[in-house]
């Protein structure tokens, strides 16, 4: 059995990478555990440990010649040798197919379940049950938009009849004569600074997130550590997900809404002779 | 005990079979559907709220003819919920409340494998249909995969003669023949069990031969 590794160090976080190598002729059962003083942190699917993981180490099952690579972290600084194979013991050939020996795998003392593995193995086995975000996006989005268009078509409605028309010109000519400055400010200066404001948190949020984009180990950890953890992290990326999603469509809107825009033509001088 | 009503597809009558036998059983009966809930809601939490961690799971219990532990509808409920906290869940109210059906969603996805995972025994919903039995095959494997024992199988609104000796087979387990009845469709809207509303019904009468099967 061959064993290779490296072991990096950062942010007292200890990542350790290893190369198993069964190099005799038959299947073994290899349990390799850390050296480490302290509890391995390792590979997880929808929270639970990969199959034959424990807090010790790894039991593998390797066919003839197979290589396998593997790793895991720990809080632990790093020794050398950060990992040994603890025992290789040869296997029945026709035995378990899979990987991972089950029949090796310690049952989890802390779980008082009774079908031990089994929820864990749904988990972990099982395709992911949670809706996909852009369904819940799109979820949200119609209702708002849903919300809108009801809101617009009520004033859609109001302003199909004529005299509401022009109460409603009135009273902005009334706003706007009385006092120009006060109901400019009034009427657009929140809006415009809300749309500021949330422009401004956008472009920070991007930001944030290109500064981790293809970042190095060094900078990568930086950014988690301010960021206040990974789970921080992933918030910040799905935020930045749907920034973009509602940056398009803003981008969207506005170029067919300038377009529209640009091919109106008011005939004021027609109107005036009307009146 | 926990028993799982499960089904490969969606529409075959899993929630009505469930609502049914958990009235013959006098058991609580969940809504462990998160992604299409179907039985009756109602204020206050539900499983949605108890699976993020927002409820006991005694507080989303709405007492009725069937004790119901109804499931929210949102999809960013059903995106919220943490599975692994479903087995604590169910568990809490077996504890109170003795017996548990849960009414399993359709698929193999990790919302359906995790209540069979936590069940002590299963029951398949299957539509005489041959596309509705394939999918209630890979569910069976399923459930054997995670050790949820089928004790039976239902074959749900019949209106011909099904072929039963062949799903009992191809199932592995006993079937029994639900036939289709108007007042088990209506069973759960009203919450009126055909067991009680028509006792003397053949689905009545099939319904207390499944819940005869299950382990004691």
């Amino acid at each position: 059995m061959n064993l290779a590794w490296t072991v990096e160090r950062d942010a007292d976080v200890s990542l350790v990478r290893c190369r198993v190598h069964n190099d005799s002729a038959v299947p073994r059962r290899v349990r390799i555990e850390s050296q480490l003083e302290g509890p391995v942190l390792p590979p997880r699917r929808a929270g639970v440990p990969e199959a034959g993981w424990d807090e010790t180490g790894v039991t593998l099952r390797l066919k003839p010649d197979e290589r396998r690579a593997l790793g895991f972290a720990a809080l632990a600084p790093p020794v050398d040798p950060p990992v040994a194979v603890v025992r290789s013991p040869a296997v029945d050939p026709d035995g378990c197919h899979s990987g991972i020996d089950s029949e090796a795998v310690d049952p989890d003392p802390e779980t008082c379940s009774r079908s031990p593995g089994s929820v864990r193995d749904a988990l972990r086995d099982l395709a992911e049950h949670r809706p996909p975000r852009a369904a819940i996006a799109a979820d949200t989005d119609t209702g708002d938009a849903d919300r809108r268009e009801n809101e617009a078509g009520i004033r859609a409605d109001g302003s199909d009849d004529g005299p509401d028309i022009r109460g409603d010109d009135c009273s902005a000519a009334d706003l706007t004569n009385g006092d120009p400055g006060s109901a400019n400010t009034d009427l657009e200066s929140p809006s415009r600074a809300a749309i500021d404001e949330w422009f401004d948190a956008v472009e920070h949020r991007i930001g944030r997130a290109e500064r981790v984009t293809d970042a190095d180990l060094s900078t990568a950890t930086d950014a988690v550590e301010s960021a206040g953890g990974v789970d921080e992290l992933a918030a910040l990326d799905e935020r930045v997900e749907s920034d973009a999603e509602r940056l398009r469509d803003l981008s969207d809107r506005a170029a067919s809404l300038a377009t529209r825009a640009e091919a109106t033509d008011t005939p004021i001088e027609a109107l005036e002779r009307l009146s | 005990m926990i028993l799982a009503v499960a089904g490969g597809k969606g529409g075959v009558g899993k929630t009505t079979l469930a609502y049914n036998v958990a009235a013959a059983l006098d058991a609580v009966v969940i809504d462990a559907d998160l992604g299409m809930a179907d039985l009756p809601g109602g204020r206050g939490p539900d499983l949605h709220d108890v699976l993020a961690g927002g409820a006991d799971p005694i507080e989303a219990l709405r007492p009725g003819r069937v004790d119901i532990v109804p499931c929210g509808r949102t999809l960013a409920g059903a995106r919220a919920c943490d599975l692994a906290a479903l087995e604590g869940a169910v568990t809490a109210i077996e504890q109170t409340h003795g017996i548990v059906v849960l009414d399993c969603p359709a698929g193999r996805r990790a919302d359906a494998g995790v209540p069979l995972a936590i069940a002590d025994a299963c029951l398949l919903v299957v539509s005489p249909r041959a596309f509705a039995l394939a999918d209630a095959i890979r569910t069976r494997a399923l459930a054997r995969e995670l050790d949820a024992g089928l004790v039976g199988c239902a074959i749900n609104r019949i209106t011909a003669e099904p072929p039963t000796a062949a799903i009992a087979d191809a199932l592995g387990a006993p079937a029994s023949v639900v036939p289709a009845d108007p007042r088990v469709g209506r069973s759960v809207s009203e919450e009126r069990p055909v067991v009680d509303a028509a006792p003397e019904s053949d689905a009545a009468v099939a319904i207390r031969e499944l819940v005869g099967r299950m382990p004691k």
